[in-house]
């Protein structure tokens, strides 16, 4: 008899007479808090310098608090009234109290947000800023008005009404050609001034025809090398290695030597006498240019995900189907095309993803007409300085990306994504 | 909240640590690139005997000034700033104000601030040059009648050919309205309108197919000289530097420039403020001023330094008369247009998104 | 893929394009990186080929770009337009300080990442992944942009640590990405045979898993590196006087003016970068060897 008979139907023991299942449980608890143990560190540094600071772009975007601030009883005066008779002494000295009791670098930075909403603000607010101590009593209207004849015009009043609430989404609006009028209804602005719905097809343009582009190319080639011999395909990889491995900067550089007005390119169609000297092709600093450089700048991206998948296709495949009858073509097209699907179609969104937020490569070659909204997100971070407009429209491309992202993890799997 | 402020202050301990040891006895001077920066250090450094100057190159804006002083790690000491961002930078506590009696007076007497050619538009500001945009060609690419005035360079028909301007709207709106008639004195006047504003994009209508764009300041004349344009517009220093220094034959139409200030400022809380202050008194005097001018053909700010070089040509370095070159010399002033920076500040936000979508339609 | 004997000469017109095709797309991906190379010993200032360079005329080339590269600047060369600077030895110095900070930093979190989620039963695998990897999908601008604002409130903005600390976030997903894969092949039952033969986890740990999983570690390192060494947007965005680095100087160069200086520093990068992809290759191939797998 031994020591520890196991009764048939009781729980099945470990040898220090815990029931196994416990057991199973502590020890796959323990793994797992072990797994966390190491992920842990990893993960809370990415949440802070990544996930944080994106979550700050979102809040930027919409936060329009500063002119509550500085201006509460001017608002609450704009509420009662009614948008349309001319403004009255009541909202005057609402304005001037407000003024006075405000901080100068608050009411200088309302000035630069104002002037988003009409052009002229800025200069309107600093003028009466200084010239607000001359003003000590009621009536105010009219020393207002004496102070500048801009505070007749009701247009700068209305204009307050897009920024009374301390949440907006103007940015956003802006971001599509759109803003609010006085009373908070969505309006399109002006005609002459629409550029971002522009930018935005601009954008998904350049990045569908790089996506295609690459694909066209990228095909024959991820072909070539998975059909070839392993020695000789190794050797071709590094052709398509290489530029992957290069600078961003110096790629660029070499395109602007390659095709600029008296590049290389030119330079040699015009010696070999394909190309009169005074009809020097265009091919730099316009959308063409961005189009090319993206196009080789992201080739690998496409090329290697089809040819991992091409790798995996037996040949026997083909040589049946055309045992069968098929002429090559059509073996091509109904039996092996729909097996690269995969490989294509990660290719394609990892290729749109990467193109749909470039920068440097367009600002460097894309002159007139090839820049793109992540140029205008730069421009308003460093230029104009416009950094709920830069949060918001990079919040829209953001949620374009991980869309995208998301589709392509369903497809593919992120951990699926390989390197080199 | 608390967790955010956690967060804030561990960060702030590492940044803290890792910021010990960088004990700094030197001044920082932040500008522009090329051969403006260079002829800033001939004449301006080289000449110190203060602490040593660090040149360091930026692409202008406030952005980076801004957000020094906000987080209050302030590593720029003095920076070349351009018109619009003095007054915005000023108003938002960007700068320090400067005592105006530290600087150096004109030789006869004259208060600095007496002396500038534009009144220096507030407290923060040091006098430092002014340039232009100015219209350009090449010698012998026109027969017969030469154009002479910005009006023949918005003109295709008279001198046909292709035509390089910049990819921003400053500048191109004034030369569009005064091509098109407008008196010079009235030019910010009809830009305040509306339809001032169509105004000026109809006549730009008129070289828009023919347009090359440039964004960088050596490309214009490269355009010229490669001969992809018969004309462009570029800044007056570039056109000088290719003339006076490798003797190209281009030639400038100084009618219609437009004149654009520059000022030295020292940052909010700069690290060195007391030597910035003494190197910007250095730079800022009569003779310092007048010495940039042997090596870039940009105005001097201060009258007496223009009276200087006037007296003592040839003053430049390669030992040509350089006032024939000088945006600023009173032939040249009357059809001068003086950019008015706060006209910029209210409707450049506007324009640029006009001008952008106007270039690429 | 060879051409079959019994091809008939429509086919063998087809194959000829084909191979037409691939190699212009191939010369379409290395061209520009070849052209840089003989320019950048052009003795003349011009981005073309003058008749001296392609007449094969000694005078027609030169190592004066290099020299002003490296700071040498002889009488000539250090006229005032063409303003001989350190400023690429300085640029480079920085951004290889940057580069090895920041790669360190990424290689032992992403290792540790990698390690955590090959495990078996591990919560969330995928959404932790998916995070791990974002930083490579978000574009460079939103995450400088992004980074700016949290930056400036925790005084990070042109900082050196502020830099380091991007550039690691932007090394993480390489470092994830091939450590994991390298942990995809590797036999979880030699951590069993080893722990029955009577090795403690920690010395099974540095005696067998590590020496498995170090092509991947360094890979991925090669790979955070060449990020960082390379990186020019967040630099931008976040560096201030005192980060100047390699690829800041390019990117100022460019936009004022490409003279060949700059073709001489790329020449050095398209070297550089040769230099490492044949270590990576000859890392993956020891590691296919190590663990078993033959190149198939």
């Amino acid at each position: 008899m031994s020591t520890s008979p196991a009764k048939p139907g009781g729980p099945v023991l470990t040898a220090d007479g815990t029931p196994l299942k416990t057991s199973l449980e502590r020890s796959l608890k323990l793994s797992k808090l072990r797994a966390l143990g190491l992920i842990f560190p990893p993960l809370v540094f990415l949440i802070i310098l990544f996930v944080i600071p994106i979550g700050s772009l979102l809040t930027r975007s919409i936060d329009d608090g500063l002119s509550n601030k500085v201006l509460p009883k001017t608002l609450a005066a704009f509420e009662r009234w009614d948008k349309t008779s001319e403004p009255d002494e009541s909202m005057f000295e609402a304005l001037v109290l407000d003024m006075k009791a405000a901080d100068k670098l608050d009411l200088s930075k309302l000035g630069t947000r104002m002037n988003y909403e009409k052009s002229g603000w800025r200069s309107l607010l600093k003028i009466t800023a200084r010239g607000l101590t001359r003003i000590d009593g009621p009536p105010y209207k009219p020393a207002m008005l004496q102070l500048n004849t801009r505070w007749g015009d009701i247009e700068f009043w209305r204009s307050l009404g897009a920024m009374k609430d301390p949440v907006t989404l103007g940015y956003y609006l802006k971001a599509v050609d759109l803003k609010y009028d006085g009373n908070k209804n969505i309006m399109k602005v002006k005609k002459h001034n629409r550029i971002y719905q522009m930018l935005w097809w601009r954008t998904f343009l350049v990045s569908m025809i790089v996506t295609i582009g690459c694909l066209i190319l990228a095909y024959p080639v991820a072909h070539l090398l998975a059909t070839m011999p392993l020695r000789l395909s190794n050797l071709l990889m590094i052709c398509v290695l290489m530029p992957f491995w290069t600078s961003l900067l110096v790629r660029i550089v070499s395109w602007m030597v390659m095709l600029q007005q008296n590049g290389v390119v030119n330079d040699s169609l015009v010696s070999l006498g394909m190309l009169h000297d005074e009809n020097r092709l265009s091919m730099m600093y316009n959308f063409t240019g961005t189009v090319i450089v993206m196009t080789q700048i992201l080739l690998p991206f496409m090329i290697l995900p089809i040819y991992s998948v091409m790798k995996t296709i037996p040949s026997s495949y083909m040589k049946a189907a055309q045992n069968l009858g098929a002429t090559p073509a059509l073996a091509f097209i109904r039996v092996y095309m729909p097996q690269t699907i995969p490989g294509v179609g990660a290719g394609c969104i990892l290729v749109f993803i990467v193109a749909i937020g470039y920068y440097i490569t367009p600002e460097l070659v894309g002159g007139k007409d090839g820049r793109l909204i992540g140029n205008l997100i730069a421009h308003h971070m460093q230029n104009s300085l416009n950094w709920g407009l830069a949060a918001a429209m990079g919040t829209i491309l953001l949620v374009a990306i991980l869309t995208l992202y998301w589709v392509y993890d369903k497809l593919v799997g992120v951990d699926n994504m390989k390197m080199g | 909240m608390m967790r955010n402020s956690l967060i804030t202050t561990l960060l702030s301990t590492v940044v803290a640590v890792g910021m010990i040891g960088a004990a700094q006895a030197e001044v920082n001077v932040v500008t522009w690139g090329g051969a403006y920066a260079v002829s800033q250090q001939k004449a301006y450094g080289d000449t110190w005997k203060g602490e040593k100057i660090n040149w360091i190159n930026y692409n202008g804006g406030l952005g980076e000034i801004r957000t020094q002083v906000e987080s209050g790690a302030v590593t720029w000491d003095v920076v070349d700033v351009l018109p619009a961002q003095v007054r915005t930078g000023c108003d938002e506590g960007l700068f320090e104000t400067l005592d105006r009696s530290m600087f150096v007076p004109a030789p006869d007497g004259t208060s600095m601030d007496e002396d500038t050619m534009n009144k220096a538009p507030n407290n923060c500001v040091a006098p430092n040059i002014f340039w232009s945009y100015l219209a350009f060609y090449e010698e012998g690419t026109f027969k017969g009648e030469q154009p002479s005035t910005i009006a023949d360079f918005f003109d295709v028909e008279k001198f046909p050919g292709k035509r390089g301007i910049h990819t921003w709207p400053n500048a191109l709106i004034e030369m569009a309205l005064l091509a098109d008639g407008v008196p010079i004195d009235k030019i910010y006047e009809v830009m305040r309108t509306d339809k001032g504003i169509d105004r000026a994009f109809a006549k730009l209508d008129q070289i828009k197919d023919h347009a090359v764009f440039w964004s960088a300041g050596s490309k214009p004349i490269e355009l010229v000289k490669s001969g992809e344009t018969v004309m462009a517009l570029a800044y007056n220093g570039r056109v000088g530097a290719a003339v006076l220094n490798e003797g190209e034959k281009l030639v400038p139409i100084w009618d219609g420039q437009v004149l654009e200030e520059e000022w030295w400022v020292v940052v909010k809380g700069a690290p060195n403020a007391e030597a910035a202050k003494k190197f910007l008194v250095h730079a800022t005097a009569p003779q310092q001023q007048a010495a940039q001018a042997k090596w870039i053909n940009y105005g001097p700010m201060r009258k007496s330094a223009l009276n200087l070089i006037k007296a003592n040509e040839p003053w430049h370095h390669s030992g040509v008369n350089i006032m024939p070159y000088m945006p600023t010399r009173e032939e040249v002033l009357p059809r001068s247009i003086f950019a008015d920076p706060a006209w910029w500040a209210d409707y450049g936000g506007e324009i640029s998104e006009r001008y952008t979508a106007w270039m690429s339609q | 893929m060879a051409l079959p004997l019994y091809a008939t000469p429509g086919q063998r017109i087809w194959h000829y394009c084909y191979v037409t095709v691939c190699a212009l797309v191939l010369f379409f991906l290395v061209s520009p990186l070849i052209v840089v190379i003989p320019l950048s010993f052009n003795s003349a200032p011009f981005l073309h080929f003058t008749p001296e360079m392609l007449t094969l005329d000694p005078d027609g080339y030169s190592t004066v770009w290099y020299k002003s590269l490296f700071g040498m600047c002889d009488a000539e060369g250090a006229s005032l337009w063409t303003s001989c600077t350190d400023k690429w030895k300085v640029g480079a110095f920085n951004s290889f300080m940057i580069a090895v900070t920041s790669t360190v930093l990424a290689t032992t979190l992403g290792t540790l990442a990698a390690l955590g989620l090959s495990r078996d039963h591990v919560p969330f695998r995928r959404a932790i992944m998916g995070l791990m990897i974002s930083p490579l999908i978000v574009p460079l601008i939103i995450t400088a942009s992004g980074m700016f604002f949290f930056f400036a409130k925790v005084n990070l903005v042109s900082t050196l640590p502020g830099i380091v600390l991007a550039h690691t976030i932007l090394g993480l997903p390489f470092v994830v990405i091939t450590v994991t894969s390298t942990l995809v092949g590797f036999d979880n039952t030699l951590m069993k045979a080893a722990a029955t033969l009577g090795g403690s986890p920690i010395y099974n740990f540095f005696k067998i898993q590590i020496p498995l999983v170090a092509p991947g570690v360094i890979s991925g390192a090669l790979f955070a590196f060449i990020t960082s060494f390379d990186e020019i947007v967040i630099i931008l965005f976040l560096g201030g006087p005192d980060q100047h680095t390699l690829p800041r100087q390019m990117w100022s160069g460019i936009r004022e003016e490409i003279s060949p200086t700059i073709l001489a520093a790329a020449t050095i990068l398209v070297l550089l970068s040769i230099v490492l992809l044949t270590t990576l290759e000859l890392l993956r191939r020891r590691s296919e060897r190590l663990r078993g797998i033959s190149p198939s």
